[in-house]
């Protein structure tokens, strides 16, 4: 009798509580055999929701994804909840993910100050901080202080090297005025820019910054084109760009223009020309690393046409915006490094493959770009085109360019 | 301070500046003060009031209709919109706390911003090409004035004038003074008491039309938020001039825009960091010698 | 009429009530230690607003120069946490007491609108790059690994021999705190100081002819409820070991005066439910559509009606559904 009520322990063990613990030691939170639960954060409510296209499109590739199957059988959920676009709101939120919901890991949270403010204590945690939405440099850079942690796109300094390094080659004598938005964003460009310079960088004449919160930016434009500069950097976000073109145009000032990535999909560039009538815009120069939906040369691309598609089945935003390609850019990547986790993907082998990317067919980026990473590269997405605004369209020009901080 | 003929011009490019966006601060503070003389509340809902008018604009234009027909088509919209927000929404707490109908306006802030981008997206657009006025711009000495800058000026110019005669010289005016001066004496002479707050509402809310279409093309481009920065400064320059005064208000506004400008180009420790911070303490500072703005009336307290 | 306001009045605070039990994600110490630091500072809004009379747009400030208070005490000095928390108050008091001298000269909607512009320009002031050494700037400051802070790097807490979680620690703090206040509170508002502010509010005119020192009240009154947003503003910043500017944006001080009005002014009844309606309800909103636009078009929608079925907040229901009781007594 007392054997059999044994062995009977014994079964109900086996059955029910073995194999638990087997699954414990062996997965992380958030992974069960069916799926896999991610969380970031991103502005859903207020002054700053343009944003949220980019978790929005990466949630369109998640269900394109799950609705072939996922990733080895695992759907891919995506929870992103509003942070308002308030760094102490972005804690709240992430903790509630990492203690509540019990994610796997933070994926494509949104903003700089933002991810610098949740980065110490995902590190502390060891909860992956995947593909941060910042240019910030620090990101990559200090890898060795937060191993947990990895951005996406290119840097800000990055980008603005690109074009310092652009105007010593064919403009070193120009005379450069700077209108930026005075927060980290619009700083590591100018440092970026005056990293390009290098000795060039006393050319800089003038700048003037503005809140991200002002009206309008016509007293500081007046003022930089007083300062008799012939090359004007805008290193701000689309309203501010679309406002200095204006500007510039009204005050009958004809400078050179270069337009930071952040404000130069061929939709911000058709409304700052005023569809045409404003001169002003033809040859402006920016970089160039994700397909714009917009630009008639990648009507045929099959990236394109794949984004469409989702977007049409599984997105809910405006397709012709950009940031949703960025979204399904990231989730690309992030579906990849996914798979080379394996089929058990824990945190640290999920954080080891976000480690060792070695992307070639990302359909959303330019072509013959890769998406690499390696122990001593931590910036995925580093390469990028300069392009030259045409009637109407861009144009690239040049080989792609390593985008280095 | 200027010294060379071009540093004259640069001070007039930055005066000349500050008046056009001056005169779009001062309409909307404009209505700020109707909206406070009918009601005795401060609208924070003015703004995005003002903005949704604009993409209802937006949306005639782009369905083909020229701009000067859907201009006066949606100050219409704006007029009855705000006589029916008012019916609706303000009337069954007229008689609660001021505060109660200061939240109530923040509430349909919030709810207006949330529709914006749930109707329209909170991507940016431009107006259709054919603006308010041709963008055409003239060189004075070394300083460009666009078409546009005088146009909006003269169009604030005319809008207060406006006003002055309805309000000065008409029955209605009478009679929209009259209720907001005293509710319950205009009731026993026959005043229309309730019709005259919610007029107030209606005019406030077709001038913040006017507010929106020139901020559209003016502060380009259209987008949810994009009367928030304007509407602080409306807010400023509405209690610069005093709450009860029309033209308080447009004096406040034309104020202001020069100051901002004028503190971010010359005193260097202001910059563009601090002009918001130190305007506001200017404005303190008037207040304190008159508390109730530079053309406002000292409300007298009864017992 | 007389039916039917009482009968909707109950039925918005039953929708109210099972809106906070029935949110999908269980309340959190994270959610309850939020909803304690809204408590506080409506608490102390209430104090000048609804019992004084002064309206105030701008109480973010006071939690701002709070939570700054707390941020650099633990981060550059290395104080104790918790020994800061009555020192950001004192440094919010002070705050309110230098705002609200000027306040004196200002009625009515003037002194909104000004206090309003200082919520609007503490962000600016905070970020600006010649005290960015003192303020950290755009960044902030971050707390997350300081050894001066309770359970640093959110780790467990020791709390009389029993061991908690950090969040459940802070959640446990605050509404201590909230708790002591709330009885602080109590004490000054019923007795001479509280008549003195309810004078004051229902006529400047009549309390100054029975001796009320109208300006020294005022004062006092603005410093007491900035001392209580300071409060509110260490313990924000302790809970999520973090201060930046746009911590305290405009919007801030805009949502403490609705929480304050949806509890109800001049009555301490419905300060929790008004504390649960800033925690909760945009939560909520999202929980109805992310899609764009929605949570927003929810939340103000939610408000207005709100305000339209409780004119006088959530207090003043309770005092109209309870009135026929009590009168009966």
């Amino acid at each position: 009798m007392g054997g059999r009520i044994l062995l009977f322990v014994a079964a109900v063990a086996l059955a029910v509580g073995i194999p638990g613990a087997f699954a414990g030691s062996a997965a992380d939170p958030g992974v069960t055999s069916g799926s896999i639960l991610i969380g970031g954060t991103t502005p859903l409510s207020g002054s700053a929701q343009a944003f949220a296209s980019v978790a929005k499109g990466a949630n369109a590739y998640f269900k394109y994804v799950n609705a072939r199957g996922g990733v080895f059988r695992r759907k891919i959920n995506y929870k992103f909840v509003d942070d308002g676009y308030i760094p102490a709101e972005t804690i709240r939120q992430t903790r509630q993910l990492v203690q509540e919901d019990k994610v796997f890991a933070i994926f494509n949270s949104l903003g700089t100050e933002h991810n610098l403010a949740i980065r110490p204590y995902l590190n502390e945690v060891e909860v992956p901080q995947l593909f941060a939405a910042t240019g910030a440099t620090t990101m990559g850079r200090d890898h060795g202080q937060f191993p947990w942690t990895i951005a996406y796109q290119p840097t800000y300094i990055a980008e603005g090297a690109m074009y310092g390094s652009y105007i010593r080659r064919t403009m070193p004598t120009r005379r450069i005025a700077i209108l930026y938005q005075d927060d980290d964003y619009g700083k590591d460009l100018i440092n970026g820019l005056r990293r390009g310079l290098g000795a060039r960088a006393s050319r800089i004449v003038a700048r003037e910054g503005h809140a991200a919160t002002d009206d309008n930016v016509e007293s500081q434009v007046a003022k930089l084109k007083s300062s008799g500069a012939t090359v004007l950097m805008l290193f701000t976000t689309p309203k501010f760009t679309i406002q200095a073109f204006q500007y510039v145009n009204k005050l009958g000032w004809k400078p050179k223009i270069f337009v930071n990535a952040v404000s130069s999909a061929s939709n911000i560039m058709t409304i700052s020309s005023s569809r045409g009538e404003n001169k002003r815009v033809e040859g402006a120069i920016s970089i160039v690393f994700l397909k714009d939906p917009n630009d008639p040369k990648w009507a045929r691309d099959p990236g394109i046409k794949l984004y469409r598609q989702i977007m049409r089945k599984y997105g809910s935003g405006n397709p012709k915006d950009v940031y949703n390609v960025y979204g399904m850019s990231v989730a690309y990547t992030f579906v990849d490094a996914l798979r080379r986790a394996g089929r058990n993907p824990t945190r640290r082998s999920v954080m080891n493959a976000a480690l060792r990317l070695n992307e070639t067919k990302n359909p959303f980026v330019l072509p013959g770009m890769t998406v690499r990473t390696s122990a001593s590269d931590h910036y995925p997405l580093d390469q990028a085109r300069l392009e030259r605004w045409s009637r109407g369209k861009w144009i690239s020009f040049g080989g792609l360019l390593k985008a280095r901080s | 301070m200027p010294q060379s003929a071009t540093d004259v011009a640069d001070f007039a490019q930055q005066v000349v500046s500050g008046l056009s966006s001056g005169s779009i601060y001062a309409s909307v503070a404009l209505a700020i003060v109707i909206v406070y003389r009918s009601t005795g509340a401060v609208n924070f809902a003015q703004g995005e009031m003002a903005t949704f008018t604009t993409f209802v604009a937006w949306t005639l234009v782009d369905h083909g209709l020229g701009y000067w027909g859907a201009f006066a088509l949606t100050l219409l919209i704006a007029f009855a919109g705000g006589i029916v927000l008012e019916r609706v929404l303000i009337r069954p707490v007229e008689d609660a706390p001021v505060l109660t109908v200061v939240i109530l306006t923040i509430g349909l802030f919030i709810a207006l911003n949330g529709l914006m981008n749930w109707i329209w997206s909170a991507q940016v657009r431009s107006f259709p090409p054919n603006r308010p006025f041709p963008t055409r711009t003239i060189d004075v000495g070394g300083v460009a004035i666009s078409i546009q800058d005088i146009g909006i000026v003269a169009v604030t110019l005319a809008l207060v004038f406006a006003l002055y005669v309805l309000f000065q010289h008409t029955k209605v005016g009478l009679a929209l003074r009259a209720a907001a001066l005293d509710r319950d004496s205009s009731r026993l002479v026959g005043v229309r008491v309730g019709w005259m707050l919610a007029l107030g509402w209606g005019l406030a809310a077709a001038l913040g039309a006017v507010a929106g279409l020139f901020t559209a093309a003016a502060f380009p481009p259209l987008e949810p938020n994009m009367m928030r920065a304007v509407l602080i400064y409306a807010f400023a320059a509405a209690v610069l001039g005093g709450l009860t005064s029309p033209v308080g208000a447009v004096v406040g506004g034309l104020a202001l825009g020069v100051t901002l400008n004028l503190l971010s180009a010359y005193v260097d420790f202001v910059g563009t960091q601090l002009r918001l911070p130190v305007a506001l303490v200017l404005i303190l500072g008037v207040l304190l010698v008159r508390p109730a703005g530079l053309f406002g009336r000292v409300a007298v307290r009864r017992v | 009429m007389r039916v039917v306001r009482p009968v909707v009045t109950v039925l918005a605070v039953a929708a109210a009530v099972a809106a906070v039990f029935l949110t999908p994600r269980w309340v959190s110490d994270i959610d309850l230690a939020e909803m304690g630091v809204w408590f506080i500072a409506i608490l102390g809004l209430n104090i000048v607003t609804g019992y004084t009379g002064q309206i105030s747009l701008g109480h973010g400030a006071f939690m701002a120069a709070g939570g700054y208070a707390t941020a650099i005490l633990v981060a550059d000095h290395g104080v104790r946490d918790l020994w800061t928390i009555p020192l950001a108050g004192l440094v919010g008091g002070l705050a309110g007491f230098v705002v609200g001298v000027p306040a004196l000269r200002l009625t009515g909607l003037y002194l909104a609108l000004v206090t309003f512009g200082l919520a609007v320009a503490t962000p600016q002031l905070l970020k600006w790059d010649k005290i960015d050494g003192f303020t950290g700037g755009n960044g902030g400051i971050q707390l997350f690994n300081e050894d001066a802070l309770l359970g640093k790097g959110f780790e467990d807490v020791e709390v009389l021999g029993h061991s908690l979680t950090f969040t459940r620690a802070v959640h446990y703090l605050t509404w201590a705190i909230a708790g002591a206040l709330l009885l602080l509170a109590w004490l000054i508002l019923r007795g001479a100081p509280g008549r003195a502010f309810r004078a004051t509010r229902d006529s400047e005119i009549a309390a100054a002819a029975s001796g009320v020192n109208l300006a020294a009240h005022k004062t006092a009154a603005f410093a007491i409820s900035a001392f209580y947003a300071g409060v509110a503003g260490a313990l924000y910043v302790i809970a999520a070991a973090f201060v930046s500017p746009d911590t305290f944006p405009v919007s801030l001080s805009l949502t403490l005066l609705v929480g304050a009005v949806v509890a109800g002014l001049g009555s301490l009844w419905g300060l929790v439910a008004g504390a649960a309606f800033i925690t909760f309800a945009d939560d909520l909103a999202e929980n109805v559509s992310t899609a764009p636009g929605v949570p927003d078009t929810v939340y103000g929608l939610v408000l207005v009606v709100l305000v339209l079925l409780l004119p006088t907040g959530v207090a003043g229901g309770l005092r109209r559904l309870l009135s026929p009781l009590t009168s009966r007594l």
